[in-house]
């Protein structure tokens, strides 16, 4: 006779079976192999590394220098290595320029981050580097890493700049392998193309000895390559941008910008006053910090895109064109007589020259910028068709440039007006005043460069850009940007880019100051009266064609004056000097 | 209470108090000669607190209101586990519905029911094999197929796991069992056109050789033909992460710094413990958070690091006793169905157990399935206790139905 197993003896022996693996195993690790393991362990020496990728580099167009990546030291603290947290503070407070309750503070924001390097100071020089080397052997959580920085080339806005992530922004980033140590595009290009900038991280498992043998404990090929971040190629010509910043005038607020009439890629975007980038890199001072932000001239403001003001006369080609287009005048019909201005109801509009332009057909108006053929063609249309029609052309909405943050400009509804003004608002006396660029409507200096570009671009609107094309690796990718149809019919386009030739090149034309031999240049003045000051803003905008380029640009003089005796002559200028410089 | 087996739950509390006193020492930081301590274990302790008191009420509740509630329970459970698929992602997946304070995995009930909901099922009277074979597969399937959705691998091996063990005590010919390993064999093998060729004639062999119906026979081939064929297309359609992902679950070394990194430093805690261990609070593998997940996944290596050799010895020998105690003492459960709910309890444990201490010690892939008892966990913790309840619960009953 023999026992018979029971089904419990069976799940028994089962359980007896698995439970002597584990055994086993527990054994072979905590018996034999257990010296290598506590080797390990107390020095400590396996650990995650991640290698961070260079950021891209941003160049011109024919490849030179924007922001480059520059050597710099900076100095990290390893929390888990301080052994007197007042002294080492004490230490790094008195040879930088940071304060000694600033580094307790990240000393203890960091504290359970045993083991991981903080990043202390940015940017250190070469020579404080070697000589604060020397100590730190009596400050064993400190140490130099000698890692890349940001260096802009010259002072602008649409580069923006980079700085160490905040607590917030690395709470949402972390995913995406950011760390608490790094660098982030902050504002313009480095942010909008921070993705493309970036790179992603690599890893490495780090295990060495105290004295930096390789223990070969894991024999996997423990390293993951970061991918750096591509170069960008801008469309931006570093010779006119130059060229351009150094006419504008002194003292005075404004912008320029220049783009490529057939891909409306920038070739030159200045703002003014401008601040210089590099100031960031490392962290901005206190002191520099509240000097640009309590500049009464706003030098971070970036005029181009963020500054919204209203046009003045160089909206008038969208009134005509309205006109034109609509059937409500023809080349050949002549509005209102102007004598210095005219009446509506009780309200006397003046026109900018007070002796008066007499009667005009619409490309004389044009081309003297006469106010009163406007205000009579605007009581043809109603304000609805107005906003329509003006959003229809780009402007009053966002050209979707590739900058963060872009101001949308704004033209008035009637809704609006009821909402502001109450219900017995009169829209006419609005509506008159809108349609020589005046009142409520605001635009950025780039939607009327945009808008001008199109018109020599026989009708063809397209989307502004920096962006030329990204390289990754020996990998080049051209960006598409978008293209679209302004509202013009084929004779309509022929008249108005017309008017604008004879406003530049017949005599007495507003923007006679523009015109330059051998090139065509297009053009259209406006003077926009505002409450920012007694001057009016100073605009010329248009376009130039000649066979080895073709430009469209956009002058803007906050409160300059005249737009044909201020910002005209710029025109003219920058465009011979492009001339020159593609001869 | 005459019958209380009063070894297996002294066993059980005994288990408990380890848990609090490891997730004490396992949630504290050193910094210096300060130690920073979290309250998880005073949680856990609540916990504890709470799933006696639904221990007690198991014992004490009528058995007719147990069993009328096998199968609402059971549509409800898989109502919660579609309800789950729908709730934001938590760390990845799909897998806790937040009530509160509380996270709770419904993949934790859903083992309990789907054991209770198996067993009641196949062990009704006169079943012939078809028949058992396709209610434990649609029982299966079901909760299976969403838990895979959310995705949780790990626990939804573990329904294989209960099937199987279930099955195998069960009236059915062994034979069958051959029939649900094979297909997922031929997933394996489908990848090797000449491995499947081999493996394929030997399956066809050993099904001739069993005397199956012959209809089963042409199934069981057809079933796994099309699995071969299928794997690959699936295989193909999943996304290059989903495809790494299921890699790396098999080898974990493929990602050193995610699944095999843990891996690594756990191997490291335990290892360094040494014989005696580096002594209570005192781990140092622990304090430089290294390890991930100390108080709930990891908890084992912590315990190694500080207790050393003794101390996994001990924990494994309190484990095997509980766990062989109610071996043991299920062969005393004359009910069919509730010798199943037992078996598929004991199993699934047995396989938690196993799971979790394999992958503290690297021997097996890494998933999310925390230590039974000791790891920091409400609802898995709960769920353990009551499972381990029900089968106190039948060796408390079993004069009755004897």
């Amino acid at each position: 006779m023999y026992k018979k197993f029971t089904i419990s003896d069976y799940i028994g022996y089962i359980i007896a079976f698995i439970f002597l693996i584990l055994f086993i195993f527990v054994f072979k690790l905590q018996i034999i192999e257990s010296n290598k393991y506590k080797n390990i362990a107390e020095k400590n020496i396996v650990r995650i590394q991640t290698i961070y990728p260079t950021r891209g580099e941003i160049y011109d167009r024919k490849y030179r220098p924007i922001a480059l990546n520059k050597p710099s030291y900076n100095l990290y603290i390893t929390p888990g290595r301080i052994a007197d947290k007042d002294s080492v503070s004490i230490f790094v407070s008195n040879n930088f320029d940071i304060h000694i309750e600033e580094i307790k503070k990240i000393i203890h924001e960091n504290r359970y981050r045993s083991y991981q390097d903080i990043l202390l100071i940015q940017d250190i020089n070469y020579e404080k580097m070697v000589i604060i080397s020397e100590q730190l052997n009596y400050y064993p959580s400190l140490l130099f890493k000698a890692e890349k920085v940001r260096e802009y080339h010259f002072e602008n806005h649409f580069t923006g700049y980079t700085g160490r992530i905040t607590e917030k922004e690395y709470n949402t980033l972390k995913e995406d392998g950011y760390s608490i140590n790094s660098t982030v595009g902050k504002t313009g290009l480095e942010k909008y193309y921070e993705d493309i900038l970036r790179g992603e991280n690599g890893q490495q498992v780090l295990q060495v000895d105290a004295s930096g043998n390789n223990l070969e404990f894991f024999k996997h090929n423990l390293q993951v390559a970061p991918k750096n971040g591509d170069d960008l190629i801008l469309t931006i010509d570093n010779d006119l941008q130059a060229y351009v910043s150094s006419i504008f005038p002194k003292n005075k607020k404004g912008s320029i910008v220049v783009m490529d009439i057939e891909t409306g890629g920038i070739l030159a975007y200045i703002s003014k006053p401008d601040f210089d980038p590099n100031l960031f890199t490392g962290g901005i001072s206190t002191k520099d910090w509240n000097e640009l932000i309590s500049n009464t001239d706003k030098p971070m403001l970036d005029r181009v895109i963020h500054g919204t003001y209203p046009p003045g006369s160089v909206y008038k080609p969208i009134m005509a064109t309205l006109g034109l287009d609509e059937h409500e005048i023809d080349p050949k019909t002549k509005l209102a007589k102007c004598d210095g201005g005219m009446w509506f109801g009780n309200r006397y509009f003046k026109c900018w020259l007070e002796k008066g332009h007499g009667r005009l057909a619409v490309e004389n108006a044009m081309k003297y910028s006469c106010d009163v053929f406007f205000y009579d063609l605007s009581t043809r249309f109603s304000l609805e068709q107005l906003n329509r029609y003006t959003k229809q052309n780009y402007l009053s909405t966002r050209t979707e440039i590739d900058l963060p943050g872009e101001r949308r400009g704004f033209f008035p509804s009637r809704k609006w007006y009821i909402d502001n003004y109450g219900k017995y608002v009169g829209i006419l006396g609005h509506k008159v005043n809108l349609s020589i660029g005046q009142g409520e409507i605001l635009v950025t200096p780039l939607q009327i460069c945009a808008y001008y570009a199109a018109l020599g671009n026989n009708g063809v609107w397209k989307q502004p850009h920096l962006l030329e094309k990204r390289i990754e690796a020996e990998h080049t990718f051209k960006n598409v940007f978008e293209e679209k149809q302004l509202p013009i019919s084929e004779e309509t386009l022929k008249l108005i880019q017309h008017s604008l030739y004879i406003t530049v090149n017949e005599r007495y034309g507003t923007g006679t100051a523009s015109s330059i031999r051998g090139i065509d240049v297009y053009g259209k003045t406006g003077s926009a009266e505002n409450h920012m000051g007694k001057q009016t803003h100073s605009w010329f905008s248009g376009y130039a064609l000649c066979d080895r380029f073709e430009i469209a640009f956009n002058v803007f003089v906050e409160n300059g004056g005249h737009g044909g005796a201020v910002s005209a002559p710029l025109a003219g200028k920058l465009i011979s000097y492009y001339d020159g410089i593609m001869k | 209470m005459k019958k209380f087996e009063w070894i297996i739950f002294g066993l059980l509390i005994f288990l408990l108090f380890i848990g609090i006193f490891s997730i004490y020492t396992a949630s504290s930081t050193r910094t210096g000669d300060n130690f920073i301590f979290t309250n998880y274990y005073i949680k856990q302790f609540f916990w504890v607190l709470i799933s006696m008191f639904v221990l007690f009420l198991l014992l004490k509740a009528p058995n007719a209101i147990v069993e009328i509630s096998i199968f609402p329970i059971y549509i409800f459970t898989i109502l919660l586990l579609i309800l789950v698929l729908f709730l934001p992602e938590i760390n990845g997946s799909h897998r806790w519905i937040s009530l509160g304070p509380i996270n709770f995995q419904p993949s934790e009930l859903a083992k309990l029911f789907t054991i209770m909901a198996l067993s009641k099922l196949i062990s009704k009277p006169f079943l012939n094999d078809g028949q058992i074979l396709f209610r434990s597969f649609v029982i299966t399937i079901i909760p299976v197929v969403l838990i895979l959705l959310e995705p949780d691998l790990g626990t939804s091996l573990t329904f294989f796991v209960i099937l199987f063990s279930i099955l195998l005590v069960s009236d059915l010919p062994k034979f069958y069992l051959v029939l649900i390993i094979s297909p997922i064999l031929s997933i394996l093998f489908s990848f090797s056109i000449w491995i499947f060729i081999a493996y394929a004639l030997l399956l066809i062999y050993i099904l001739y050789r069993s005397n199956l119906d012959k209809v089963l026979i042409g199934f069981a081939v057809a079933i796994n033909t099309f699995i071969f064929f299928i794997t690959p297309i699936f295989w193909n359609s999943l996304k290059d992460y989903q495809q790494n992902r299921l890699l790396t679950f098999i080898n974990p070394m493929r990602d050193p710094f995610g699944a095999g990194y843990q891996i690594i430093q756990s191997k490291i805690a335990i290892g360094s413990g040494g014989i005696f261990g580096k002594g209570f609070l005192m781990g140092t593998q622990k304090n430089m958070n290294f390890l991930p997940e100390h108080h709930t996944d990891f908890i084992f290596s912590v315990i190694g690091e500080e207790f050393g050799f003794f101390g996994c010895a001990f924990i494994l020998l309190i484990y095997f006793l509980f766990l062989y105690k109610i071996a043991k003492s299920i062969i005393k459960i004359k009910r069919k169905e509730y010798r199943y709910v037992s078996v598929g309890i004991l199993a699934y444990i047995t396989f938690q157990i196993f799971i979790n201490i394999g992958m503290n010690l690297g021997i097996v892939p890494t998933t999310g399935i925390p230590l039974p008892f000791i790891s920091y966990g409400g609802s898995n913790l709960l769920i353990n206790v009551t499972a381990i309840g029900l089968i106190l619960k039948y060796l408390n009953e079993r004069s009755i139905f004897a």
